[in-house]
């Protein structure tokens, strides 16, 4: 298991990670979502130990990254697809990982039919479009079999089917036990295939739950109830504690009741209930109310659509 | 199919390092053209003594021909350095680096697989040019109706094997450099500028040269091979020579561990 403590990092004028401690769960997909700029890819690139961290450690079954015995056993990333020689061969780039891993070459050829880059295995990867070099990235991070798996906005450049294919693929590593860290600006992507959410934002650890959890605790997520009698349904459930949101005689949107209990206190006063309806929100919701006042980078009409939110 | 990981060993890094190099049309090509441009320049230096040293070459003396003609090495060493410094750091550029590191997070680990892979590399380079250095050098002899020098003369022995030296040294100077600069205009200008600085520092003072000359590279190679003059500041000593030269890699690989392990990549 991954554990993060109190990892920092701070560049001359600006600190890209602060204080944050997290793990990351095995036999789940985590979706790891943030703004850009809120230090996503920093805490990543210290997990490899590609960057150093100013305080604070990751540690991988106890271990520190650089002391694994067998690291791409442990840990599979693709944290940019471009991170090869170009003029490099598909299968050459998995070949040389390979070899200094002590993986068999049969492994190589398993990645590249797996991956779907088998046909182009032997041209130069100049030639690879950017989702090919996302499939070749993907082969790379699961050569050494490993138990996490880290991918870094790994939809970029997939066309449909290549996100079918990712869908599946890492829903198909987590049921095995597999870690899954995926970092993504694709929220609908992320909400199909993520059970648990870690938000950072300007470095720190915003949220760290599962999807329902988030949800529960959503402003937007309520309670769509039609009845024969709105208006004294609306009574009875203010005084079981129910905040009403809005009410009107076609409908009534509630929050902090349970469906169930909706159900029974209009059973008991003999309402006939026409409609009720739990209205999630989406992650891109959740996300924007997380994250409100915490974004860096942000176009003009976002921040006016943020500042709604925050009102 | 799960295949389970064989041990990761420092062998394997080696051999990925190898194929790092060898996967490269263009390392199998620009090492093949080092190989026939050093040879070549070799013949044009001796069979164009006329322009270089004002004399036929039916005047010189086997040894000085044999001297010119081993000029091909300075050229491998040139190019051998811009090959080292190119292919390293095109592992930064693309960063590929963080590829390997993921699959050799141990910087010290990675480092000494480089080196290793250059040395044995350079090592070849070297044994291979300088052999064949000496027997276009012998041919020109022959050709000329000049007597070959014998390889039993220690004389010539020892100019063969120190000549060997500058690659291997300059290569491994280049690789250390490689991680210090982390670019490969960095690198190579560093190692030409090591290589070449004997001509600048002659001409400042006596105090000055005395100073600086024994401890530049050039002055142990120049030693180690006998080409060293007598009363000049560059006469070193044999092991004294070969002591410099590793301290020379040493430091600098040292500096260049010190950046690689202190710096993101």
């Amino acid at each position: 298991m991954i554990k993060l403590k109190k990892l920092t990092k701070i560049y001359k004028d600006k600190v890209a990670v602060d204080n944050l401690s997290l793990e990351i769960q095995p036999g789940v997909v985590t979706g790891f979502l943030g703004p850009n700029g809120a230090g996503k890819s920093t805490t990543m690139r210290m997990i490899l130990n590609l960057t150093n961290p100013t305080r604070g450690e990751v540690l991988i079954d106890d271990e520190r990254y650089n002391n694994l015995r067998h690291p791409i056993s442990k840990i599979g990333a693709l944290i940019d697809a471009n991170t090869v020689n170009p003029k490099l061969t598909a299968r050459q780039h998995l070949q040389l990982i390979a070899t200094a891993s002590g993986i068999s070459t049969s492994r190589v050829d398993e990645m590249l039919q797996k991956t779907g880059i088998e046909k182009v295995k032997d041209k130069q990867i100049e030639q690879f479009s950017l989702g090919m070099q996302q499939r070749l990235g993907i082969a790379a991070a699961l050569l050494g079999d490993p138990e996490t798996i880290i991918l870094d906005e790994p939809f970029n450049g997939l066309d449909v089917d290549g996100i079918k294919w990712l869908r599946k693929l890492t829903k198909d590593l987590a049921k095995k036990g597999k870690a899954v860290l995926i970092s993504s600006h694709l929220m609908s992507e992320v909400q199909a295939i993520a059970e648990r959410i870690i938000v950072l934002a300007q470095g720190k650890l915003i949220a760290d739950m599962t999807i329902e959890e988030m949800s529960r605790r959503s402003l937007s997520m309520y309670l769509r109830i039609r009845s024969e009698n709105n208006l004294f349904l609306k009574t009875l459930l203010e005084k079981s504690g129910a905040h009403i949101q809005s009410a009107n005689i076609n409908t009534l949107s509630v929050r902090d009741v349970k469906m169930e209990k909706v159900g029974l206190i209009a059973k008991e006063n003999n309402i006939a209930i026409f409609e009720l309806t739990k209205v999630q929100p989406s992650l891109e919701k959740l996300f924007t109310e997380l994250t409100v006042g915490k974004v860096d980078y942000s176009s003009e009409d976002n921040s006016s659509k943020r500042e709604g939110v925050e009102r | 199919m799960i295949t389970k990981s064989k041990k990761a060993s420092f062998g394997k890094l080696i051999q990925s390092e190898y194929q790092k190099i060898f996967f490269l049309k263009f390392s199998k090509i620009f090492i093949g053209c080092l190989i026939i441009i050093s040879l070549l320049m070799g013949l044009i230096f001796s069979l164009t003594t006329n322009v270089t040293q004002g004399k036929a070459i039916t005047e010189l003396s086997p040894m000085n021909i044999i001297s010119a003609n081993m000029l091909g090495i300075d050229v491998a060493t040139i190019m051998l350095i811009i090959f080292t410094g190119m292919s390293i750091s095109k592992e930064f550029s693309t960063k590929l680096v963080h590829v390997s590191l993921a699959v050799t997070p141990n910087r010290q680990k990675f480092f000494f697989g480089k080196f290793i892979i250059y040395l044995i590399l350079s090592l070849l380079v070297s044994i291979i040019v300088t052999l064949l250095t000496c027997a276009a050098a012998e041919l020109v002899l022959i050709t000329n109706g000049l007597p070959t020098v014998s390889f039993f003369d220690p004389m010539f022995r020892q100019f063969v094997f120190g000549s060997m030296y500058m690659p291997v040294f300059y290569c491994l100077l280049t690789v250390a450099a490689t991680f210090i600069f982390r670019s490969s205009g960095g690198a190579i200008t560093f190692s030409l500028t090591i290589m070449f600085i004997p001509g600048l520092i002659s001409m400042f003072s006596d105090t000055i040269q005395r100073l600086i000359i024994p401890i530049l590279p050039v002055s142990a190679l120049h030693s180690i091979s006998g080409v060293a003059e007598k009363e000049s500041f560059e006469l070193l000593g044999i092991s004294t020579s070969i002591l410099l030269l590793l301290v020379w890699i040493v430091i600098t690989s040292l500096i260049g561990i010190f950046q690689f392990e202190r710096k993101d990549v």
